[in-house]
């Protein structure tokens, strides 16, 4: 199947369906095979899973994590937007910040458990702050970028059409440099979700990363670690799904070559 | 020289380099060498975690390689429960020290290890902050206090206070900790107190940041957290080396006894050689009071093993209830009731 193909309508769902359920046999049949009676096979985990949604808990926990991971993600973007625009417009400033951001951006949030520890003690607001941290340089460097490589006839257009600098920045950096910052936002999403298990190590008392740790903490219960992992896979899936659809509003599908 | 040749020399000289001090610097050869004994000759692999409670690990194989004999087992240190749990279910941990109620659950889950010893007595306490607002036991009220692992004595003493004071489970808020983190968390304050082992209850006062509250024998007087298991597959294959690492443990637990100046030396090399912490730390868990923690007599009990299994029930961290008969093996504790203290002087290079 090249690029050019003509897809059929069906085949969107079918292969990736396909996918799953060969990945399903293969692990099936994988611990069988192996004889191992510590990792679960694929009808333990639905089992486990069932056990979940009976105790109400499954719906709960996703929903906790979701509501973390927006919050920090919101909190991201609300400080990593502006900040980004600010670094893209005054080239200086950015020479100034750029050795900073780049020499704090590889620092694993699992390193900053501690600090967040420090700073937030054990509550919700350490794990916000985690995923803050994960998705607030994402946002800032594709934000920063996206405003730099605005082609400089269309800043020098706006000037001539008489917009002052908040008008500028409003109506043509803006919508300009937004095909590029929607990469870094939904990458920033991305790594939020990633980070969510680190995040509820923190001694949260729910959420899907709360449910790894204490299924593990809970002896041999690694039906419900690979439960939550799947769970985690899932809820990331539908979120990137989610985020697709917005890239596809008319304000920036111009930014993207294949939209039609 | 062409620049292919030197860049391929150079590859081959860095990828040599990283792997020679990656051999020097992370790889344990003695237990990568051990994997290539015949069985009979294996030593087996023990895990621990760096706390007093299993001082009788390192002390063990410290003064064993002195011995004609020379060391009896590899000794493994880990950080947390939670890895030595899954290391015991994966086989790849022949014996460990572990708190009671783990080895208790994991049997009971069909995990297939046996308590042969325990690891010390006493030695638990909880702490709060030195001139916080927690006076005494009640305060604890609607605070949040980290304990090592739900499956955990020190979690017990918590319930057996709360007993006391007619204070329900849910009115306390318990959290899971690495032991290791929880001291820098009171200090922080992100926590109000903490149900731990030594030394972190030491650390805290060295520290000057934390009041011991109580310890854990004022509400359980013959208190013992952490215990010994051993796969059951060893036991039955090479019951003379489970029998040797126990008289080992035993004898270690006679030569700490011995008075101050064995404490003081074993806080010395373990801190320096095997926990990483200072030795000043160790001392002071180790000699303030002599009897904080004690290492004699550890062979199990049923009554002792009994409270335990039932307050698991009791406290919903046990569905079942297990016989002791079900998850001991005494044979071990009783021939080495005769076994006698380790004859090592500090700072002297011979052990009988």
């Amino acid at each position: 199947m090249t690029a050019l193909a003509q897809t059929r309508s069906w085949e969107p769902f079918a292969w990736p369906l396909l996918t799953a359920a060969l990945l399903l046999l293969l692990w099936h049949f994988g611990v069988r095979q192996s004889g191992t009676d510590v990792f679960p096979s694929p009808l333990e985990v639905q089992r486990g899973t069932a056990e979940l949604i009976r105790g109400d808990l499954l719906w709960r926990y996703i929903g906790d994590s979701l509501r973390r991971v927006a919050a920090g993600y919101l909190a991201a973007a609300s400080v990593g937007i502006p900040c980004g625009l600010l670094l893209g417009w005054y080239p200086a400033a950015a020479q100034v910040a750029n050795p900073v951001i780049q020499m704090l951006r590889p620092i694993s949030p699992i390193a900053w458990i501690p600090v967040a520890i420090v700073l937030f003690g054990i509550s919700d607001l350490a794990a916000i702050y985690l995923i803050f941290l994960a998705a607030f340089f994402p946002i800032v460097v594709s934000t920063m970028d996206g405003v730099r490589n605005v082609p400089s006839m269309y800043r020098r257009a706006g000037r001539n059409f008489g917009l002052s600098p908040a008008g500028l920045i409003a109506r043509v950096i803006l919508p300009a440099a937004l095909p590029r910052m929607l990469v870094g936002l939904r990458i920033a999403l991305g790594i939020a979700w990633l980070v969510v298990v680190a995040a509820e190590m923190i001694a949260s008392d729910s959420g899907l990363g709360y449910l790894v740790i204490d299924a593990r903490n809970s002896g041999k219960r690694y039906d419900l670690v690979v439960a939550a992992m799947l769970m985690i896979g899932l809820t990331g899936l539908a979120m990137d799904l989610a985020f697709r659809q917005a890239e596809k509003l008319k304000s920036i599908r111009w930014g993207f070559r294949d939209a039609h | 020289m062409p620049i292919r040749r030197r860049a391929l020399l150079g590859a081959i000289g860095w990828t040599g380099l990283i792997s020679g001090l990656h051999g020097y610097l992370n790889v344990s050869w003695p237990a990568v060498l051990n994997g290539y004994l015949p069985e009979e000759k294996r030593k087996f692999n023990v895990a621990y975690i760096p706390v007093t409670c299993h001082l009788a690990c390192p002390v063990t194989d410290y003064i064993s390689k002195f011995s004609e004999a020379g060391e009896i087992f590899l000794p493994r240190m880990f950080q947390g429960f939670p890895e030595i749990k899954e290391a015991l279910i994966a086989n790849k941990m022949q014996a460990a020290f572990i708190v009671a109620p783990l080895a208790i659950a994991l049997r009971s889950q069909g995990v297939p290890i046996k308590v042969v010893y325990l690891g010390h007595r006493y030695g638990s306490a909880v702490v709060v902050h030195k001139d916080g607002p927690v006076k005494t036991f009640p305060d604890l009220r609607g605070k949040v206090v980290a304990i090592p692992s739900r499956f955990s004595d020190e979690r017990l003493i918590l319930f057996r206070a709360m007993k006391v004071f007619g204070i329900a489970p849910a009115e306390i808020r318990l959290v899971e900790m690495a032991p290791p983190d929880v001291a820098g968390a009171l200090a922080a304050k992100a926590i109000d107190a903490f149900s731990m082992g030594e030394p972190f209850p030491s650390q805290a006062e060295m520290g000057g940041y934390g009041r011991v509250l109580f310890h854990a024998r004022e509400y359980w007087p013959d208190y013992m957290s952490c215990v010994l298991v051993v796969q059951e597959d060893l036991i039955k294959r090479r019951p003379d080396a489970v029998q040797i690492l126990v008289d080992g443990v035993a004898r270690s637990g006679l030569w700490l006894e011995q008075g101050q100046k064995y404490r003081e030396n074993a806080a010395d090399f373990v801190g320096r050689f095997y926990y990483n912490q200072k030795p000043a730390l160790l001392q002071w868990a180790l000699t303030k009071p002599l009897t904080r923690v004690m290492y004699s007599p550890l062979a199990p009990r049923k009554a002792d093993f009994d409270m335990v299994r039932d307050l698991m029930i009791e406290t919903g961290v046990l569905d079942q209830k297990i016989e002791f008969e079900e998850y001991t093996d005494l044979q071990f504790s009783d021939r080495a009731s005769i076994q006698t203290a380790w004859k090592y002087e500090p700072g002297t290079s011979s052990a009988q």
